[in-house]
């Protein structure tokens, strides 16, 4: 569903992703760990046509993204770091902006499913999301990569501003989509989450990859131990 | 291109966006008090015309009921000559303020009664009077500035750019459509007002399509040059910066240096010249030997030839004469000043391809009929009624025709509705 083949990635001059390869299956949730500057978001961001690779290319259900960014990005639900939706609107008109946007009609009920489904409070969903923590409006981003509906979700940082529950909610709900045949690739420098909620673990250091963890047949995580001390190693500090 | 969807969405976001409404609501507030002032303006305009109409025509009664000499009668006889504003004229006052639009004319000397009146307030013609043409070629690009400057980089800041992008089901979604609803909102909300005052005030449909036409133009102009701007990927502050020194080029500084090159390049003689030019040669006229006002006048006028001797002291028709003697002395600045004049207009409307602010604000001048070109075919219309005062008077005057009741009703009036295309006329000097 999703490839990247040798792909380097040049900003400001500086290479920041170097020779970097992974192939995603479908239904399969990848995660790239790293510290920061690692190169993580620029990878999703080549994925979203964002950015240009320098040298090799990346791939969305088989095909280069560059020269098919639209239809690459209809197959993809973004969940972007610390996402700010709009603070004058409310939940609800957030989420029926951006599925306008987005070209989908969806229903009051579906809505409140998928808000029900990152356990955002219902007395909060008719609140402008400028009174919103950083957590819910989290929660609602979360809700609208969830109501794009596509088969590939990339997600940022997708816990940041999260408290221990909903991320242990979120983990399950990541988990749940990949059951439900969604591709995952999400970035991050949570060790414990990634572990957790990923099929597959690459480390990502100075935008090269520098090691590769998989689950285990019969576990339901990755060693958390081996992949720490991977991260410790090659990063230095853990974030 | 924009879908239903794609309208129906932005315009609902737009209606919950409070910076952007409050720029919209300031478009109609300016465009609505200039529109307004014009609206003043030219009500006022047409008072001062009704009351001068009123009072030309019975100080013209008193001036027949008294004198009962031809040479008295051209003489204390003043005659109204004015351009009325035309419909559309409220929209951009023009040379309104800078040039005159009514003469209180006698039979006498024209060239001086010409320039000897000034505006209004001279000021005005530094600073320009607070019209629908200046909101829409000066106050229009900076509120669309406003409204446009943040559009990719205010999103940028707030960490949602990359979200909208791959949200959008098109590439050019939602940018596009939010900065055209935007600066059509915003041609909205300044042709509105325009088109509610022209329709009260009886401007033709016509004019008022067309100028709705210059103000989108124009605003389309810098909607470009926004979009232009907004694809450096700067800040938004970086933006705001960039587009009001553009606007600051365009709308200030190049059209002050093309005013200055204009200037420079085609000098004219001031209307005092001429005016004081033309008293010296009247007034010297009184101590020179009659025939040498006479014969230069019999150059221009050989008709009256036979009835050039002047034997009295002072005679009415040696009086007119040095008067027709004195334009003739000064028709060749006259005929400079006003050649000029038509010159650093062309050129003038030439340049102001490189200034937008200033081709639509000349542009709306022409719609309305104020700019240079209606005054000077303005002043055409005073020489050429003066001209019809001359023929009717010299005959009288010269043959000594006998004063009668009947002959004063021949007379020629000024019609101020006669009025020529507000383009440049011909240039003629001092009618004979």
């Amino acid at each position: 569903m999703l490839a990247a083949r040798s792909l380097s990635v040049e900003r400001s001059g500086r290479k920041v992703v170097r020779d970097v390869s992974f192939n995603i299956q479908a239904g399969e949730v990848h995660a790239l760990l790293g510290g920061n500057g690692a190169g993580k978001s620029t990878t999703l961001l080549t994925f979203l046509g964002f950015l240009q690779p320098s040298s090799g290319s990346v791939e969305v259900r088989g095909l280069e993204v560059n020269g098919n960014v639209e239809a690459a990005r209809r197959a993809i639900a973004y969940l972007p770091e610390a996402a700010s939706l709009y603070g004058h609107l409310n939940a609800f008109e957030n989420l029926r902006y951006f599925l306008s946007l987005a070209g989908a009609d969806t229903s009051r009920k579906e809505l409140d499913a998928a808000l029900d489904s990152v356990a955002l409070q219902a007395d909060a969903r008719g609140m402008r999301m400028r009174t919103y923590s950083k957590g819910m409006r989290q929660k609602v981003a979360i809700a609208l990569a969830i109501l794009r509906n596509t088969p590939i979700l990339l997600l940022d940082e997708p816990t940041s501003g999260l408290d221990p529950v909903a991320i242990d909610e979120f983990n399950r709900l990541v988990r749940d989509l990949a059951g439900a045949g969604r591709t995952i690739l999400l970035v991050t420098h949570d060790v414990y989450g990634a572990c957790h909620v990923a099929d597959r673990i690459d480390l990502l250091q100075n935008g090269a990859l520098v090691g590769a963890f998989e689950r285990p047949a019969g576990m339901d995580r990755i060693d958390t131990e081996a992949v720490h001390a991977a991260f410790a190693r090659h990063a230095g500090a853990i974030q | 291109m924009i879908g239903v969807n794609g309208l129906s969405r932005e315009v609902g976001f737009l209606a919950r966006d409070r910076a952007a409404l409050l720029w919209l609501g300031i478009a109609v507030l300016i465009a609505g008090v200039s529109v307004a002032l014009g609206l003043r303006e030219i009500a006022s305009q047409h008072a001062v015309l009704d009351d001068l109409r009123a009072s030309d025509q019975a100080e013209r009664e008193v001036v027949t009921d008294l004198y009962r000499d031809w040479g008295d009668v051209a003489y204390y006889t003043f005659h109204l000559t004015y351009d009325p504003p035309a419909d559309f004229a409220f929209a951009a006052l023009g040379q309104r303020d800078i040039s005159p639009w009514k003469h209180n004319i006698r039979a006498l000397a024209l060239e001086g009664q010409i320039y000897e009146t000034d505006a209004q307030n001279p000021d005005f013609a530094l600073i320009g009077r607070f019209d629908f043409a200046f909101a829409a070629s000066l106050l229009a690009p900076l509120l669309l500035i406003l409204l446009l400057h943040d559009l990719r980089s205010g999103e940028r800041a707030a960490g949602r750019f990359e979200l909208l992008g791959a949200t959008a089901a098109s590439q050019g979604s939602p940018w596009f459509a939010r900065a055209a609803l935007r600066t059509g909102a915003l041609a909205l909300c300044l042709i509105a007002p325009l088109w509610i005052g022209g329709l009260s005030s009886g401007s033709g449909v016509s004019k008022l399509a067309l100028a709705s036409l210059v103000v989108a133009l124009h605003i389309v102009f810098w909607w470009v040059v926004c979009a232009l701007v907004d694809r450096a990927g700067w800040s938004s502050p970086v933006n705001l910066t960039a587009l009001v020194g553009v606007w600051l080029a365009l709308a200030v500084v190049v059209p002050t240096a093309i005013k200055v090159w204009v200037e420079a390049a085609v000098p004219l003689p001031d209307g005092g010249e001429i005016m004081l030019t033309q008293r010296e040669a009247v007034n010297d006229a009184w101590d020179l030997p009659k025939p040498a006002t006479m014969t230069p006048f019999i150059e221009r006028h050989p008709e009256w030839a036979d009835y050039v001797e002047v034997r009295q002291p002072f005679e009415w028709k040696w009086y007119y004469a040095f008067q027709q003697v004195g334009d003739q002395t000064v028709a060749p600045l006259s005929l400079a000043y006003r050649d000029g004049r038509a010159r650093r207009d062309r050129l003038a409307g030439s340049l102001a391809w490189l200034a937008p602010p200033a081709l639509a604000e000349r542009s709306l001048q022409a719609i309305a009929g104020t700019g240079v070109a209606a005054s000077l075919a303005y002043e055409q219309r005073v020489r050429d009624f003066h001209s019809a005062l001359r023929n009717y008077y010299y005959p009288r005057l010269f043959r000594e025709e006998p004063f009668t009741e009947a002959s004063v009703a021949s007379r020629p009036e000024f019609d101020a509705l006669k009025r020529p295309e507000a383009t440049t006329p011909p240039l003629r000097g001092t009618p004979p």
